[in-house]
């Protein structure tokens, strides 16, 4: 940010005179609002993209009332949200209940800082990007236990308990699942990561097309992170039929509006991941974004990126829309006794692969074939 | 549990996914699956024999009051009195439709068929006493008094007519013989009798 702030400051004469710390501030918090707004529109247009998706695959039509077609619904949403009535329970660990929904959403929000949104859309290419979201990301699990615990209701403590237990193992898989993306680029970096995956190959210069341990290990990241996220095959936290919704039932107005927000984050993380680990992130096919003029190179991966996302985003609904609830026992036993072993597995063959194949992958050493 | 066991955990959880993954895709893409009727807007067919709100054409009724004896709920009511012309007239008939079942017994077994199910289905009230549906809008004690002096005047005349008739009788067969006429006593215990 302090580069930027410096050549921002070279750029504009008018600047001159400001101290760099300020300019870089403003940097920081405009970077900050651009993202929040990004994850704001996406979180209200996932909600009713989601409802939308719900609709037709259970053969009924979805919210049709507000606006033409319905695509206004996520507004009215939003404004019965703020404008609920924000109830404490009596018994509520007041102070611990006020603090959960921001564990939960600064959890989901934060990891928005290192998405590789394009060539240079990044508002801060750590060099740690992986480990950081993987770290960031379990601030939601503190959320969630604090919510259960503080709610004092035997529901959403249970819940929580769920929530924590279950993010806390599947932790391990995600982990695991996304390392052969960090060995075949040699970086945590996100950036460095994507690029890794670019070059003259196309689509198969993916990691997914890299070797069929990646391949698997694409689909093994997705189905940890789906559980990881609390979606539907595994969405034992909120299990509306058996803990009405589990640790967020106490919550009202917009503390339960964060919990929701915090939901949609965490589904577009998962999808960006999958997207710059595995399928390309926002290299364009045939083409090296970076030799274009800065504003259409970015704009033009920005697309390509967003694409990969949102498509990932709609499988993740599907899935969602489609495989029932797994019970506790169930859910454990998918984590510690397949994904695990599995993704352990996989990463035994990738370092292989990359040992015995110099690095090299089945696509690129097809191409080097033939010359 | 074996290798060979967990391998096909494995297999079948992934091959049990991609059916039900092909089977929402298939809903979610195909927009004729969709079944949501958007109610005040569109509305169903009503299928022939369909068992709507009861409605009886007062005109055909004939008072026999079939229906009242036939409804398992007693949620149908009549009042009715004999008019001059011997046919019954209705002073009343209500049906309470928050109380009737649509069995459609009392269509099934009326014999005039004026009795008959509408194709109606959609009444909401504030109160219950709404939804009884009177079908005569006359009051039932003015339709009475009115039924009863039409009586009382065609009684009259009958007597007078009888009177004259009789009258006309003796004058004619009084050389005959003095017999008691037969008609009047009748006549008058019928007239006692209608007012009731």
């Amino acid at each position: 940010m302090e580069a930027a702030a410096l050549s921002l400051m070279n750029a504009v004469p008018l600047l001159a005179g400001v101290p760099l710390w300020a300019v870089t501030l403003l940097l920081i918090v405009a970077a900050a609002a651009v993202i929040l707004v990004f994850a704001l529109t996406f979180e209200g247009v996932g909600s009713l993209v989601l409802r939308k998706v719900a609709g037709d695959i259970q053969a009924r039509i979805g919210p049709n009332r507000v606006g033409p077609n319905g695509i206004l619904q996520f507004l009215a949403d939003g404004v019965k949200l703020v404008l609920k009535e924000d109830i404490i329970p009596a018994n509520a660990d007041r102070l611990l209940f006020k603090l959960a929904p921001y564990f939960v959403f600064v959890g989901s929000f934060a990891a928005f800082v290192v998405v590789p949104f394009g060539v240079g859309l990044i508002a801060a290419d750590l060099n740690i990007g992986i480990y950081y979201v993987m770290a960031v990301t379990s601030l939601v699990v503190i959320g969630v236990l604090l919510a259960g615990w503080a709610s004092n209701n035997k529901w959403a403590l249970l819940g929580g308990m769920r929530a924590a237990a279950q993010i806390v193992s599947y932790e391990i898989p995600v982990g695991m699942a996304l390392i052969p993306a960090v060995l075949i680029a040699g970086s945590l970096s996100l950036q460095d990561i994507v690029r890794s995956q670019g070059g003259l190959l196309g689509i198969f210069g993916w990691n997914l097309f890299h070797n069929p341990f990646t391949f698997f290990s694409f689909f093994l990241y997705f189905t940890a992170a789906q559980a990881e996220t609390n979606q539907t095959p595994f969405d034992l936290p909120e299990a509306e039929s058996e803990l009405v919704s589990g640790y967020n039932v106490e919550y009202s107005g917009i503390r339960f509006g964060l919990f929701f927000l915090a939901e949609f984050g965490d589904m577009f993380i998962v999808a960006a991941l999958a997207t710059a680990c595995f399928l390309g992130g926002w290299n364009v096919p045939f083409f090296h974004v970076g030799t274009l003029p800065w504003i259409w190179g970015n704009l033009l991966s920005l697309g390509v990126f967003l694409a990969k996302a949102f498509t990932m985003v709609l499988i993740m609904m599907w899935v969602r829309w489609t495989l029932p609830r797994l019970r506790v026992d169930q859910l454990m036993r998918m984590s510690w006794k397949y994904l695990v072993p599995l993704t352990f597995v996989n990463l035994l063959g990738v370092s292989l692969w990359l040992l015995v194949f110099k690095g090299k992958g089945i696509p690129g050493m097809i191409a080097s074939l033939f010359g | 549990m074996g290798l060979k066991e967990y391998m096909n955990d494995i297999v079948e959880a992934v091959v049990t996914t991609a059916k039900g993954m092909r089977i929402t895709a298939r809903y979610g893409v195909d927009p004729k699956e969709e079944v949501t009727l958007q109610y005040p807007e569109e509305r169903w067919e009503i299928p022939e024999g369909y068992r709507g709100f009861l409605h009886n054409d007062v005109k055909k009724c004939t008072a026999c009051t079939m229906c009242v004896k036939v409804c398992p709920v007693d949620c149908i009511s009549l009042e009715s009195v004999r008019g001059a012309d011997k046919k019954m007239v209705l002073a009343s008939y209500d049906i309470n439709i928050g109380r009737c079942m649509y069995c459609g017994l009392c269509v099934e077994v009326c014999p005039p068929k004026s009795l008959k199910h509408t194709s109606g289905y959609e009444m909401a009230s504030a109160a219950r006493g709404e939804l009884i549906l009177h079908f005569i809008a006359e009051d039932a004690a003015e339709i009475k008094a009115r039924v009863a002096r039409q009586v009382a005047e065609a009684a009259a005349k009958a007597a007078e007519a009888a009177k004259t008739a009789e009258a006309a009788k003796t004058a004619d067969l009084s050389a005959v013989a003095a017999k008691p006429p037969v008609v009047e006593p009748k006549a008058a215990k019928e007239e006692e009798k209608k007012p009731e």
